[in-house]
């Protein structure tokens, strides 16, 4: 459809897109200047400078937790992808091709925990992990997140618009289960697990109460736990703590840069299905 | 096309196990302490039938994080739905540069909370940008900075919450009006109805299902309010938000497991009813506007 636009229109289109745009950019972008900035004010007049440090993010590496905080985030999200995307994917053919009564009740469940306000969960997790020893172990920081709802709800999606003939032809061809799983099927569903993976990784990165309340000794902590706390205790100044968020936004924004679709289709997947 | 009984068990195993020891078992466990007076420290417990529940209506604290939550959930979220449709309508139609503003908008979305929260303590601290914004247009300013005063810490917290969502909805919005057919604007237009009548009788009619979903999702949301609050205030000048005292009653100090449980069973049916009173609003046939 063409609506004609008059060019005063257009400018205050342009003009109202680009207020919006700064608003929602600055504190971002405000947050890497500073995180560049030497010793001294954080105020206006030293932002628009054109001294530039990498200082603080040396001290950050050498003085402090940030990369153990780095390697902890890394580790925790490499294995909590990687088990999202099989697990996902196993629980999700199940629903999908498997047809019975438990299976209705199995995919309710599902459903129910996307409506589970995780708040009711954090005393009974913490009673659990100390209870079965796993509290401030890495066990506490993986294991509950291996499979996700609304992953294997996605994928489950996928695998339903694949046709069945696929698979057909390969049982008849005389391939197992197992086989047709993960070489006929998997690699048809790389898009939705592509998905899958950005989503998980992007919530897991970011995660806080959980790590944080699931952790208690420093060699533990993620890079968001780790930040929280860095503020709290120690003196430590903007420069400082801004250099440590630069680095916990960082390999969010990359991955954002390069995937926008995957990403945003990942992060608005709930709304798909109303 | 059949999948053998045994594969298919063995497939959602992960899942069972998930669902059962890190859903399941929580949300009946917290039902059940929170009929009971158990502490970590206290290794004897005792039933207490619902004094837990009683007392808690009868704390002063408890009510008042009550009360900073709704503050906070009625507050946000006329601002955040009103301000993402209005975004998702700037970027509705085609125009070069779209790409990048949507991309922009959305970038608070995808950025850790506490990334977010420590940059506007910054921000909101006495002297910082907020302040100084604040006292060019001839606003008077708390002397300890926006965080430091109980007239302002929540609704500073509640503004940086709008700011950060609405990118989110925003998409929300945008992919309910990709949805919508051109040629009921066209029809509109050839009868002769102009664009704020078209707002108000083509898309705001047929972006009820999108606007029910913004809703619920974002008030569950907003209920659960607290990494903002462990990061910029802990709870004090006001700010204290039900989530927060569960936290503080059932995870520092004392360890009250059965206070904070049922505490948190109060939420959750503050939440069910909040949510099941949306959907019937918004599931009317009559038009709401």
């Amino acid at each position: 459809m063409v609506r004609r636009s008059s060019p005063l229109s257009v400018t205050l289109r342009y003009a109202a897109s680009i207020i919006i745009l700064g608003i929602m950019i600055f504190p971002l972008l405000w947050m890497f200047r500073v995180s560049l900035l030497g010793p001294g004010g954080i105020g206006f007049e030293r932002l628009a400078s054109t001294a530039i440090t990498l200082g603080n993010y040396a001290d950050l590496f050498t003085s402090s937790g940030m990369g153990r905080y780095l390697v902890n985030s890394s580790l925790v999200a490499a294995v909590v992808v990687g088990g999202n995307i099989l697990f996902c994917f196993m629980v999700a053919y199940t629903l999908a091709r498997y047809r019975s009564l438990s299976n209705k009740l199995l995919f309710i469940s599902v459903i129910l925990v996307l409506m589970i306000p995780v708040h009711i969960v954090i005393i009974p997790m913490y009673v659990l992990m100390v209870r079965t020893g796993m509290y401030d172990t890495y066990f506490a920081l993986i294991l509950p997140w291996l499979v996700n709802p609304i992953g294997v709800f996605l994928v489950k999606q996928y695998i339903e618009s694949i046709p069945p003939s696929m698979e057909e032809a390969a049982r008849i061809d005389g391939a197992g289960e197992f086989r047709i799983l993960f070489q006929v099927v998997m690699p048809l569903c790389k898009p939705a697990l592509a998905v899958l993976a950005i989503q998980v990784f992007f919530t897991n990165w970011n995660a806080f109460l959980f790590p944080f309340i699931l952790t208690s000794s420093d060699e533990l902590r993620t890079l968001p736990v780790g930040l929280a706390l860095l503020q709290g205790h120690q003196a430590i100044d903007w420069q400082h703590l801004m250099a440590g968020s630069s680095i916990a936004v960082l390999p969010v924004l990359i991955l954002f840069a390069f995937l926008q679709r995957q990403v945003v289709s990942g992060i608005t997947a709930g709304a798909v299905k109303q | 096309m059949r999948l053998s009984r045994s594969t298919a068990w063995l497939l959602a195993l992960p899942w069972l196990i998930t669902f059962g020891a890190f859903w399941l078992f929580p949300v009946i466990y917290s039902l059940i302490v929170g009929f009971t007076d158990y502490q970590l420290l206290e290794p004897e417990w005792h039933w207490v039938g619902l004094e837990n529940f009683k007392q808690l209506l009868s704390d002063p604290d408890f009510i008042s994080a009550l009360e900073n939550t709704f503050i906070f959930v009625i507050g946000t979220i006329p601002f955040t739905t009103v301000i993402s449709l209005a975004m998702a309508l700037l970027l509705n139609r085609k125009f070069p540069g779209r790409g990048l503003f949507r991309s922009g908008y959305f970038v608070p979305s995808i950025t850790s909370l506490v990334v977010i929260s420590l940059i506007f303590t910054s921000l909101y601290q006495r002297g910082g940008y907020v302040a100084m914004l604040a006292e060019m247009i001839g606003l008077t300013t708390p002397e300890y900075g926006f965080l430091q005063d109980s007239g302002t810490a929540l609704y500073a917290i509640m503004a940086m919450d709008v700011w950060m969502s609405v990118g989110y909805y925003m998409l929300v919005f945008l992919s309910g009006l990709k949805a919508i057919p051109d040629e009921l604007y066209e029809a509109a237009e050839i009868s002769g109805a102009g664009r704020i009548r078209q707002f108000f009788s083509i898309t705001l009619p047929l972006l009820k299902p999108t606007m029910l979903f913004v809703l619920v999702i974002n008030s569950i949301k907003s209920f659960q309010v607290f990494i903002e609050i462990f990061v910029m205030t802990k709870g004090k000048f006001d700010t204290m938000t039900a989530v927060y005292f569960i936290y503080e009653r059932g995870l520092t100090t004392e360890f009250a497991f059965g206070y904070a449980s049922a505490a948190a069973y109060i939420l959750l049916i503050i939440i069910a009813i909040f949510s099941v009173a949306q959907f019937l609003l918004l599931r009317r046939k009559a038009p709401l506007w």
